[in-house]
């Protein structure tokens, strides 16, 4: 009985994992940019749905309409604005370019928030339900529900839109679908946004659950890296099963090993990934480029 | 290096920098300002723990940002050894080293083979496991309270009353890393980590051993910055894993690296002493206020950095700095630039009749190569003699350049054996292995290490056989003379127009001293004097001493280069056999026009 109840922690858990992953691995997919400041713009999402609380008194789960617009538009601003420059130049240098947003990121969320850690006491939150032995948290049932809903929507919007299409177009030949028509800098845009939208989602939605600080991103960012290596770099599906499977072993082995080793079993587990099948369980976008294959 | 260095103190290039580091090593023993000689203590150790994760991120372009693991790893390991076995750290830097050199080849080995951000993210990960172990175990390391050093003053605790101590101490340990980058960047693993960080594919063909050069590089900047964190925790006299393992100390050493310039000895120096001072007079002028300002302010610069100057501000200060040494006068018998060296030939031509007995350089036994379903070679044999030259030719999708990647080694075939100089090449697993029996290649999509010099490009080739600079260099103005682009020696490869890239290709290849050279359509976009010219240069290379392949499309080359022609079609070997008899084959013209055309 209790293995059942840390496994579904750990389901519960990975669904926040999957939803923060998911705009990751979209974005790698259609741009090959791994964005380093992934963390930050779930940071200033959290801080975002946490000030429409304390300031304008909105419920979380309502100011994601703000939020979620909000963060499609902070993801076309870092595209434009630091990633477009610098799209064919060679990939250290979008890894220092995001490495210094994320920086700056973090200490101007230090400097003007300070580093206090903030929450919000939203009694839902806590509100759990008793199925037998087996208690379920609501509010983490809705993340774990909202991650599985937003991988099929993306799925959906991919395969059956005419935009959807466009993006994944780009991402399997930019050059080929350039003469198409297609013009990449607006997918690579959009779909910096929508990856960045899906990141805010989760900001939302995990701001009653979670303590928010500066570096709260910093945190989450390298599970997400985790996830969606050990899912296949681009693999929509894959970073949802990846964030369920790294949040079972979160789980697993914060209970029956040692909670402070937690981490360092599923960062082995990234490594050992790396080391044995780079392009993931679920095979990665790109991965000639990559050279991983 | 050493001798080198007192013959030309005369030259302003060589006295310059000299007086700038006396004058420093000056300041670090004198001032008795406890402000300053802060400052320049850390100027020091950053300009030297930045030099230090240049080595693998400037020069070999393996992006770590994990570089925290070995800080906080030597850092530790000598601050325990002190702090609970009384163990003094003038002895613990070796072991802090050891420690940091066993890491780099437990991490480097695996994660090396990753590419790009692959490496980084690993390296990312590797740190934050080791900052978890840190704090978990606490026995040993206090875990996050924090680990003090005692304050016992002595030369051999590198513990020192006066500061002045410390600032010579950590100019020492900066000087230290500056020659040991020179002697790098002028070293054969110098030339190799340069080249495989442009093309490595490329690199491997000429000899180089990727990955044995990369974990070398590895090792060294590791042990280094494990070097660097013992005098610093000396220094500050207290650890914490949340700080000494922290992601910003790696981000920092690479930040240096980047503003002065990537892959260049001066630049994390020049890093260090921009940022460093601007991150502490920031903190002093906003006070303890505002927390995290100057980090802002840095992120800023690397963004910046990265968008605008790219190479960093080397090299945009790099022409006033010649100008002024060109202004500076010259002392003694350095006195004079060197005079152009001559260069003579010392190829010499055997006018090798080809031997078509005894037994072949290269043979190839019913060579198959499947991708997937799709079989793309099937049964192929042929065998070439020393000093023959052999064409292949063929449509389109033949499988030309297939079969070279076989018998090159590059791939392994699905069935068949092709034994080069008595071995079977399809057991050998890398390629850097081929290139050292004898055998060299081209690249039909030219792959030159753009950001090096041609002389440069040419000398990562000749170091397949040579391990000192000065004879690899000889080599490759012979090749260079002999490809006719003696002239443009100095020159950056990528600014080379595509006919002279191609001859670098050859040269390339020509400079590990091939038994074999596998040419892959190196007319391909050459004008017909350009083909005349690379006609000539074949048949040189030929009367020279070396066996060739060439896959070309070029009919009116092909045909007057090669001995013997093999037609390949669809997977197949069409025929084989001297130039007019295959332009006159039946089989062949049916290969390349389809059914219906004859021979006039």
């Amino acid at each position: 009985m209790v293995f059942l109840q840390v496994l579904i922690n750990g389901l519960f858990l990975g669904g926040v994992y999957a939803l923060i992953s998911l705009g990751l691995t979209l974005i790698f997919g259609v741009i090959r940019v791994i964005n380093f400041a992934h963390g930050e713009i779930l940071m200033i999402s959290m801080y975002a749905s946490f000030f429409c609380f304390s300031i304008l008194g909105l419920n979380p789960y309502l100011s994601l309409i703000i939020v979620i617009p909000g963060m499609f538009l902070v993801g076309v601003l870092i595209d434009q604005v630091i990633i477009r420059p610098i799209r064919n130049a060679p990939s250290y240098m979008q890894i220092f370019a995001t490495v210094g947003l994320s920086v700056v990121l973090i200490n101007l969320a230090l400097v003007f928030f300070s580093g206090d850690y903030r929450s919000i006491n939203l009694a839902f939150a806590k509100q759990v339900v008793h199925m037998g032995d087996i208690g379920i948290s609501l509010s983490r049932f809705i993340v774990f529900i909202s991650a599985i809903a937003v991988a099929w929507l993306v799925w959906l919007f991919l395969d059956k839109t005419d935009m959807g299409k466009q993006i994944r177009a780009i991402a399997q030949d930019r050059d080929a679908a350039r003469l198409m028509g297609i013009n990449p800098n607006k997918i690579y845009m959009i779909t910096f946004g929508i990856g960045s939208a899906m990141v805010g989602l989760a900001g939302g939605l995990i701001m009653p659950l979670y303590y928010v600080f500066p570096s709260v991103g910093a945190y989450f960012v390298l599970t997400a890296f985790v996830v969606v290596v050990l899912g296949g770099l681009g693999n929509m599906v894959g970073a949802l099963l990846g964030g369920l499977i790294i949040g079972v072993i979160d789980s697993l082995s914060g209970f029956y090993l040692d909670p402070a080793l937690k981490e360092m079993v599923y960062f082995l587990v990234f490594l050992g990934v790396l080391l044995f099948r780079p392009s993931g369980l679920m095979g990665m976008i790109g991965a000639e480029e990559m050279g991983l294959k | 290096m050493l001798g080198s260095y007192f013959k030309n103190i005369g030259a302003p290039g060589v006295y310059f920098p000299s007086l700038i580091l006396l004058a420093l090593l000056a300041v670090a023993a004198l001032v008795p300002n406890e402000f300053y000689l802060n400052l320049f203590f850390m100027i020091f150790m950053f300009a030297g723990l930045s030099g230090a994760w240049n080595i693998i991120g400037g020069y070999a372009g393996q992006i770590s940002l994990g570089h925290a693991a070995f800080y906080g790893v030597g850092a530790y390991t000598s601050a325990v050894l002190f702090a609970k076995l009384g163990l003094p750290p003038v002895l613990g830097i070796f072991a802090s080293m050891g420690v940091a050199v066993v890491l780099a080849f437990i991490i480097g080995y695996p994660c090396l083979r990753l590419k790009g951000p692959f490496f980084t993210l690993a390296t990312l990960a590797v740190a934050e496991v080791l900052q978890l172990l840190a704090v978990y175990f606490r026995g040993l390391t206090e875990g996050s309270e924090g680990l003090s050093i005692p304050y016992e003053p002595a030369w051999y605790n590198l513990i020192f009353a006066s500061k002045n101590s410390y600032a010579v101490l950590a100019f020492g340990y900066m000087v230290l890393v500056l020659v040991i980058t020179l002697v790098l960047e002028r070293s054969k693993l110098g030339y190799q980590l340069t080249a495989l960080r442009d093309e490595d594919q490329a690199a491997e063909s000429l000899g180089v051993n990727t990955s044995r050069a990369k974990i070398a590089a590895f090792v060294l900047s590791g042990a280094l910055t494990a070097l660097g964190a013992v005098i610093v925790s000396q220094y500050v006299l207290f650890l914490e894993p949340h700080s000494d393992f922290s992601v910003n100390v790696s981000v920092e050493l690479a930040l240096m690296s980047m503003v002065g310039g990537l892959g260049t000895a001066v630049g994390p120096l020049i890093g260090a002493a921009i940022l460093i001072p601007l991150g502490e007079f920031l903190r002093a002028w906003v006070g303890g206020g505002i927390q995290g300002l100057h980090y802002v302010i840095y992120g800023c610069i690397l963004i910046l950095v990265v968008m605008f100057m790219p190479h960093g501000i080397k090299a945009l200060v790099e022409n006033k700095y010649q100008a002024l040494m060109a202004l500076l006068p010259r002392f003694g018998a350095a006195a004079r630039p060197q005079p152009e060296e001559e260069v003579h030939l010392h190829f010499e031509s055997h006018e090798a009749e080809a031997v078509k007995e005894g037994r072949p350089l290269i043979a190839a036994h019913e060579i198959s190569k499947d991708f997937g379903g799709l079989r793309v070679l099937s049964g192929i044999s042929f065998a070439v003699h020393p000093g023959e030259i052999l064409g292949i030719i063929g449509p389109n999708g033949a499988g030309k350049t297939t079969l070279f990647n076989v018998i090159s080694g590059v791939y392994r075939p699905t069935k068949g054996r092709v034994e080069f100089d008595g071995q079977d090449i399809t057991q050998i697993r890398r390629i850097h292995q081929v290139c050292h029996l004898g055998m060299g290649r081209t690249y039909q999509i030219v792959k030159p290490f753009g950001n090096m010099s041609v002389l440069d490009n040419v000398m990562v080739g000749a170091f397949c056989n040579q391990a000192g600079s000065a004879t690899a260099r000889e080599i490759a103005l012979e090749v260079l003379a002999l490809v006719g682009l003696l002239d443009k020696k100095d020159q950056e490869a990528k600014s080379l127009t595509l006919a002279n890239m191609k001859r670098l290709e050859m040269a390339r290849a020509l400079a590990t001293k091939p038994k074999l050279l596998l040419l892959d359509e190196v007319m391909a976009g050459l004008n017909p004097n350009e083909i005349d010219e690379a006609i000539k240069l074949i048949r040189d290379i030929r009367d020279y001493g070396s066996t060739v392949i060439v896959v070309e499309h070029v009919m009116r080359a092909i045909m007057s280069l090669s001995e013997r022609i093999m037609v390949i079609a669809q997977g197949e070997k069409v025929t084989e056999g001297l130039p007019r008899e295959v332009i006159a084959d039946q089989r062949v013209i049916k290969a390349y026009l389809g059914d219906g055309f004859e021979l006039a």
